[in-house]
């Protein structure tokens, strides 16, 4: 006997209607059974395993602790080479980290709306605003007055002589050279940072009352304090961090998609890496959303029957071999 | 600062505050703790297509 | 001049009628457990937002100085956890019935929406937690914004901002469209089986 495979329309029409027994059900009490449930499972899991809480980075911890890698950092803000300098919108208006796909540069076209001048807002700003060092602010403003190409003879001696500095205590002794007023500076600077003014300052520039928190994060980012910390927890792109927890904790799992394509070439090795990535998400959660709509990818639950498993007392109870009729409702098979 | 794990403050019965352990095949790489939530949900699943709920008759046909 | 609030009333107990909305009966093909995790979703859903309530009556600072706020962010994490394994296991299912038959196309879709929503109600809630984790998973997660140019209006350094799509705009959109998807699961009825075969007698026919 001939056979043919039922189609989706006629799937679709059979299963509008369901005209077969039913039993008796109580949702209000499944539904506060189930939220009891999953109370309880949640208050056990905290109970034997609590959650994680390290506490954060700071300005102030990161120049005592690391001191030679975060006078590096200022150094780079201060010349403008800092990946936060040469980040792009919507910082300012350098292309160090903007991405585009073809010719859709959002990023760019969306602009500056959160605009951070490095050399200004993270070392000049602050310096200026230490009370009672008449010889600092000259110092900053000899340093201001300087033409730039002095300005980066200095900045470029001090960071080659940093690669050599030591670090003792929270000091640092950088080897003597040509430093112009970047050595007082930087050292001022330093100062600032270890008493903790600098975390105060760069959050509150603006206004007393903020939660904004871009200035402060971006230039601890700019430096390896952050960086170290999340290597070490496997939170990096590379040890697919983007689903991992710090400690032993499970993580956000549900990314494990996102984090995919990030170990992918030539998506990975990429400089539009990021917006690749959303991108491809972008359309891959349009076709998750369309499922119903998208021949092939619909039919798959009818080509692998994992709905016989689901069905089975169904299908035993009306006999297995049943025929529906194509275009009669789905009631009970007969 | 860099390499140390601070331990946080709160009591439990089995301390998570260390890093964790991670299996590895190729370029993939997962922590243990996730490859256990992700075992433990195609076990859920699978175990789910098998039981039956809480006061359904085995007998779930038409009459 | 018919009334509003009478066609909005009239519309709503013929979508839904008492018995529809809140049935005491269910079709005799649900036996498998796989239906019960629409349920426990819910319920996780229902732990998130009691223990995210607390959270948020004391403030975002409190769990990180009293052992009983941690307390609680724990059941919060832990429940978040939870919803996420009971929704995909719950989604899987529906798959393997393929459920969206029958008109229920929508029922599908706003599911898969609430997952993608979900998402990022979880993200701004890990970057609202101050501390370390919070630190990275922002000034990392800055770049993905940045790259599609989202960073201009969605500042993920913003502890305030956001604090407050955390707390209040995503979980109204979360629970609204859970909402939605279970009207329209109530105004649909769950699907019924797929036939146990799929061909029947007969020639190919051009579907």
């Amino acid at each position: 006997m001939r056979r043919r495979r039922l189609t989706n329309g006629e799937l679709n029409e059979a299963a509008k209607h369901y005209d077969g027994p039913y039993r008796s059900y109580d949702i209000v009490k499944e539904v506060s059974v189930a939220t009891g449930v999953v109370m309880l499972i949640a208050v056990i899991l905290t109970i034997l395993f609590s959650s994680p809480d390290l506490p954060p980075s700071t300005i102030s911890s990161w120049s005592r602790t690391m001191p030679i890698d975060f006078v590096t950092t200022a150094v780079s803000e201060l010349d403008g080479t800092s990946e936060t300098a040469t980040y792009g919108p919507p910082y300012n208006h350098q292309s160090g980290s903007v991405q585009q796909i073809w010719f859709i540069n959002l990023q760019k076209w969306l602009g500056v709306s959160h605009p951070i001048n490095a050399p200004y807002d993270f070392v000049i700003q602050p310096l200026r605003m230490i009370p009672g060092d008449p010889a600092l602010q000259r110092e900053v403003s000899a340093y201001k007055r300087a033409p730039a190409k002095a300005q980066n003879a200095w900045t470029t001696a001090y960071t080659n002589a940093l690669a050599k500095a030591k670090a003792s205590a929270g000091a640092l002794r950088v080897p003597p050279g040509n430093y112009g007023p970047v050595a007082p500076m930087m050292s001022a600077l330093l100062a600032l940072a270890q008493s903790g003014g600098l975390d105060g300052d760069l959050l509150t520039s603006s206004q007393f009352y903020q939660t904004d928190f871009t200035k402060p994060l971006m230039f601890i980012e700019d430096g390896n304090a952050l960086n170290d910390r999340a290597t070490y927890q496997h939170l990096q792109g590379e040890q697919w961090g983007m689903m991992n927890e710090t400690g032993s904790y499970p993580g956000q799992v549900w990314l494990w998609l996102y984090t995919f394509w990030y170990q992918v070439s030539p998506i990975s090795t990429s400089s539009n890496v990021d917006a690749l990535v959303m991108a491809i998400m972008g359309v891959l959660s349009a076709c998750f959303i369309l499922i119903p709509f998208l021949p092939g990818i619909r039919s798959i639950p009818r080509r692998i029957p994992v709905y016989k498993l689901i069905w089975r007392d169904w299908y035993a109870a009306a006999g297995a071999a049943v025929e529906p009729p194509p275009s009669s409702p789905g009631s009970a098979p007969t | 600062m860099g390499g140390n794990v601070e331990e946080a403050l709160v009591a439990s019965l089995i301390n998570l505050n260390h890093p964790a352990h991670y299996v590895s095949w190729h370029f993939f790489q997962m922590s243990v703790p996730n490859m256990v939530v992700i075992v433990l949900m195609f076990v859920v699943f699978g175990a789910a297509l098998f039981l039956r709920a809480p006061g359904a008759r085995k007998r779930g046909g038409p009459k | 001049m018919s009334s509003w609030t009478a066609k909005l009333r009239e519309a709503g107990v013929r979508a839904l009628p008492p018995e529809k909305l809140l049935p005491d009966s269910q079709p005799a093909y649900m036996t498998s457990a796989i239906y019960l995790f629409g349920a426990l979703t819910i319920g996780a859903l229902v732990t998130i937002i009691a223990s995210g309530s607390i959270l948020a009556l004391k403030g975002p600072t409190w769990w990180h100085v009293q052992s009983i706020g941690h307390f609680f962010n724990s059941i919060h994490l832990w429940s978040v956890e939870l919803f996420f394994f009971f929704m995909v296991v719950h989604l899987w299912g529906k798959f393997w019935m393929a459920a969206w038959r029958g008109g229920r196309a929508r029922v599908w879709m706003t599911g898969a929406v609430t997952f993608l929503v979900a998402v990022p109600c979880a993200f701004t809630g890990y970057i609202s937690q101050q501390n370390f984790d919070s630190q990275w998973i922002a000034t990392q997660g800055k770049d993905g914004m940045n790259s599609l140019g989202v960073g201009a209006f969605f500042n993920v350094l913003n502890f305030g901002q956001m604090y407050s799509y955390h707390i209040l705009l995503l979980p109204i959109a979360v629970v609204a469209l859970v909402s939605l998807h279970i009207l329209l699961v109530r105004n649909h009825g769950i699907v019924p089986p797929l036939p146990f075969s799929d061909s029947v007698p007969g020639a190919e026919s051009k579907p």
